[in-house]
């Protein structure tokens, strides 16, 4: 069947808009359509008469023209003349009083204030004016913020000028206003929330563990005694330090009040000081110790920098120990290896005699964790921290196989973590994917032959790809150092030198972004994730090569979709 | 100092904006601007069915390309055709990085070789002076792609429409807070584009999502030809017919004219002049070139705010 008479009814149609195209090219056209792009022919009328219109001289006007606004920016009050409009400034908010004025037999809200040029200098670099405020922009207008004004005019009134914000006025908050303290309230708070807020909170809990401590003053001027502990509810658990006495024991319920909630790394921490009050609590129906224990146990997927006092079950993959000289030149000895759980790997380092051997199942009770190239460490300090298990409560994991598949939006809302696999698409390529020089100090890259650190340099070559992989919901920058980049690319760093400087750095980029934008790739690796976002670490990425069949029938069934 | 303080002002670095899959319908529909308050703050254009879209990752049969001369610079125009619609891109003058690559995208397209492409872009919105909204795409990155690759880009910009038509559904009838929406299972991704889809648009009929999704599923199957077509084309078939005879009893233009002149001057709904065109013997197709000839061209119709109209004063 030609395309003639396959897309009769549509030829027919456009030849009406069209009279001069010719049907045998029209019919190719819908052909184009149909198996190029997919869209079947009477979806692509509009676009090929539109198509043939152009073609055959059937000017098709667009209408763009732009409405004309001057508008006039300047940065200082003393550039504007009398008579300015729709002028643009950045100014600080000095003030802003409110005020109920009559206009023309209405009333308006109003406000007027002060506000200054100059709002990134000092005070007295900075010319102050009145302001009238028309457009009730109390809202943006915040004493002490930054803000831009876009389409205010200037008024002058007996020899003085004045800012008027009118409705129309876009202000831009560049930078808020004095902040305001979180409103504190009596009511106890859930730990698991308290564990999000920053500030002083309430809590009712149970006391798991108490031990004393102490802190070596920096000035050299002695301890300080302390108290180290955790406290659970039935909703999670929290640390927490006293810097005043605390006599309550284990397995007593208590409720605290106004303590503080600090940070330390990325584990929130209640510290009780002069100021808090803890006193016994009655609630015959709160969980006891048992209890909250037994939900206490961890997996490495839940570890985070800073966390203390974890139990937690584990398989030892290796085990290494290293003796190095410390600061005051006595001779230390650290021993260390990787260890695995269902949820996936993780380094404990032992700073006591600990020997496993690899296979080993083990129970970890008081650890701590700190972090060791961005990703969570486990830490035991002493022997009577570790027991051997006879056996893991799970099928043993065969490290050369133990990639824990975590999807893309769980890696960003997580910790930091090894041994995993992702998957997403990549939507970008970021800059300084290739070769790089690094710095032959502290491997950062040198910008321009020269270190952040160690100034200028001598550098050395280094390949490495950066892409940003995404899954529509959330997204991760994507770091292959130089082995990762060779398996994938499929060449040595040597061939890629050698491209590169054979077609240029651009049209390398640009070759890259045919072959991955736009794909889906699965990634084995490491995550390590902070308030700027997720970053992986790829020990091997692969394209995964698209089955729109089988996606399509996954995804029907998914949303129970019936063709 | 001063330089300080501005760094200082404008807080953390931001997490990067993930690229929402979208089908062009969808997205040119929008009419709902948020505005970053903060200046590095990100700006959105949330879409009725709530998708709160800064970046897009979108694909399609490359229709347009062209190169234009501005005051800043050369810049580059696009258009790509997806099973819903079309999307509009461009490449500015200030990104000439990607002017090479637009310049080959550009020479392929000359060739008259029918070129799929992916594009990362950033969503771009012009507001005519009356609160008309246009949306668009400002690419970020961009490349030529393969048949399977568009196809299984259907299948997951199917897959995100399916998941906010399921959300907007569960949004039904429940109290626009964010524990209603928790409490309904409204994934937190899309709970607060979704709160403000709903105070912004008025009901909308969802099945036309349904239609596409459904195209794009049996174009990424394959079986187009023989289930779908089927159907489709014995649909449109008597409505060519029909409209056929109709042209000269009740010509779109003439229907629609009539409309706008005797309505006093009221704003008149795109749908309701289709709508009339449609219920006069006239097809969609011949109804909306109506439309888009008495605007463009002859000028006879404006659009003083997007998709209403009136007569030309």
């Amino acid at each position: 069947m030609s395309d003639q008479t396959t897309y009769a009814n549509q030829i027919a149609v456009v030849k009406q808009e069209c009279p001069d195209a010719d049907e045998g090219e029209i019919g190719k056209e819908f052909a184009r359509y149909e198996v190029d792009f997919l869209i079947p022919p009477e979806d692509a009328l509009r676009s090929v008469i539109r198509k043939f219109q152009a073609a055959t001289g059937v000017e098709i006007s667009t209408n763009t023209s732009t409405p004309v606004r001057e508008e006039k920016k300047v940065q200082r009050f003393s550039e504007l003349g009398a008579d300015d409009r729709n002028v643009s400034i950045e100014v600080a908010v000095v003030s802003y009083t409110p005020r109920t004025q009559m206009v023309r037999g209405e009333e308006k809200q109003i406000a007027f204030g002060w506000i200054e040029d100059n709002p990134w200098e000092a005070s007295s670099e900075r010319v102050r004016w009145d302001y009238k405020d028309w457009g009730n922009k109390g809202e943006t207008m915040i004493p002490g913020s930054v803000i831009r004004l876009e389409g205010v005019s200037v008024n002058e009134w007996n020899d003085k000028r004045s800012i008027n914000i009118n409705r129309t006025t876009r202000v831009t908050v560049l930078k808020e206003g004095g902040g305001s303290a979180p409103p504190t309230s009596n009511e106890p708070l859930s730990i698991a929330r308290a564990s999000e807020v920053e500030g002083f909170v309430n809590v009712v809990g149970r006391i798991l563990s108490a031990k004393p401590d102490a802190i070596v003053r920096k000035d050299g001027s002695g301890e300080m005694p302390i108290v180290r502990g955790k406290i659970a509810d039935s909703s999670g658990s929290i640390s927490f330090l006293s810097w005043k006495e605390f006599e309550h024991e284990v397995g007593s319920l208590v409720k605290i009040v106004g303590a503080s909630i600090r940070k330390f790394h990325e584990t929130p921490e209640i510290q009780i000081n002069d100021g808090t009050v803890i006193e016994t609590y009655h609630d015959t129906a709160f969980p006891d110790v048992s209890e909250l224990v037994e939900s206490e146990k961890v997996s490495i997927a839940d570890l985070r920098n800073g966390m203390r006092d974890i139990s937690i079950t584990l398989q030892v993959e290796s085990w290494a120990q290293r003796t190095f000289e410390a600061q005051d030149g006595s001779s230390r000895t650290v021993r260390s290896g990787d260890v695995m759980d269902p949820t996936g790997r993780c380094r404990l380092t032992a700073w006591c005699e600990f020997d496993p051997k690899p296979g080993d199942s083990i129970r970890i009770e008081g650890g701590r964790v700190q972090f060791w190239q961005g990703s969570p460490d486990l830490v035991i300090d002493n022997l009577d921290q570790v027991s051997s298990l006879s056996d893991v409560p799970w099928e043993k994991i065969d490290p050369e196989n133990h990639w824990v598949e975590v999807d893309l939006t769980s890696v960003t809302q997580g910790g930091s973590r090894r041994g995993i696999s992702t998957a997403g698409t990549i939507v970008a390529i970021n800059s300084g994917s290739g070769i790089i020089e690094r710095c032959p100090d502290c491997r950062r890259m040198l910008r321009d032959g020269t270190c952040s650190e160690h100034g200028s340099q001598k550098g050395e070559e280094d390949l490495r790809l950066r892409f940003v992989l995404d899954n529509g919901v959330s997204n991760a920058n994507l770091f292959l150092g130089k082995e990762p980049a060779e398996e994938f690319l499929g060449m040595s760093m040597e061939d890629v030198k050698s491209e590169i400087s054979s077609i240029g750095r651009e049209v390398f980029v640009s070759n890259l972004r045919g072959r991955v934008l736009a794909r889906k790739m699965v990634v084995h690796g490491r995550c390590s994730v902070d308030d700027q976002g997720a970053m992986l670490f790829a020990d091997k990425v692969e394209i995964v090569n698209p089955k729109p069949a089988k996606e399509a029938e996954e995804v029907m069934q998914r949303w129970d979709v019936v063709l | 100092m001063g330089c300080g303080t501005l760094i200082s002002a404008s807080g953390s670095r931001r997490e990067r904006q993930s690229a929402v899959r979208i089908f062009a319908q969808e997205y040119s529909e929008s009419s709902l601007i948020e505005r970053g308050v903060g200046e590095y703050d990100p700006s959105f254009i949330i879409t009725k069915l709530g998708a709160k879209v800064n970046r897009c990752l979108v694909c399609g049969g490359l229709e347009r390309m062209e190169r234009r001369d501005g005051d800043s610079g050369p810049f580059y125009r696009g258009q790509i055709r997806d099973p819903s619609g079309t999307h509009y891109f461009d490449v500015a003058p200030f990104q000439p990085e990607l002017h090479p690559d637009a310049e080959e995208l550009l020479a392929r397209f000359e060739t008259g070789d029918s070129i799929l492409v992916s594009i990362v872009g950033r969503q771009k919105t012009n507001e005519s002076e009356d609160g008309g909204i246009f949306t668009s795409i400002r690419a970020e990155s961009f490349t030529e792609i393969d048949l399977e690759t568009y196809k299984s880009w259907m299948v997951e910009a199917a897959d995100a429409t399916l998941r906010r038509l399921d959300a907007y559904s569960s949004s039904q009838g429940v109290e626009l807070t964010d524990e209603g929406f928790r409490n309904a299972g409204i994934p937190e991704d899309l709970m607060a584009g979704l709160m403000k889809s709903r105070e912004h648009y008025s009901e909308f009929d969802t099945e036309v999502y349904k239609v596409w999704i459904l195209k794009a599923f049996s174009r990424a199957i394959g079986r187009a030809e023989e289930s779908f077509e089927g159907i489709i084309s014995n649909d449109s078939e008597p409505e060519e017919e029909t409209s056929k005879q109709a042209t000269d009893s009740a010509n779109p233009r003439d229907v629609i004219l009539e409309i706008l002149t005797s309505n006093g001057g009221d704003l008149i709904e795109y749908d309701a002049l289709v709508g009339a065109c449609i219920s006069a013997g006239s097809s969609r197709e011949k109804a909306e070139d109506a439309i888009e000839h008495l605007k463009d061209v002859s000028m006879e119709i404006s659009e003083p705010r997007f998709g209403f109209f009136s007569i030309s004063s």
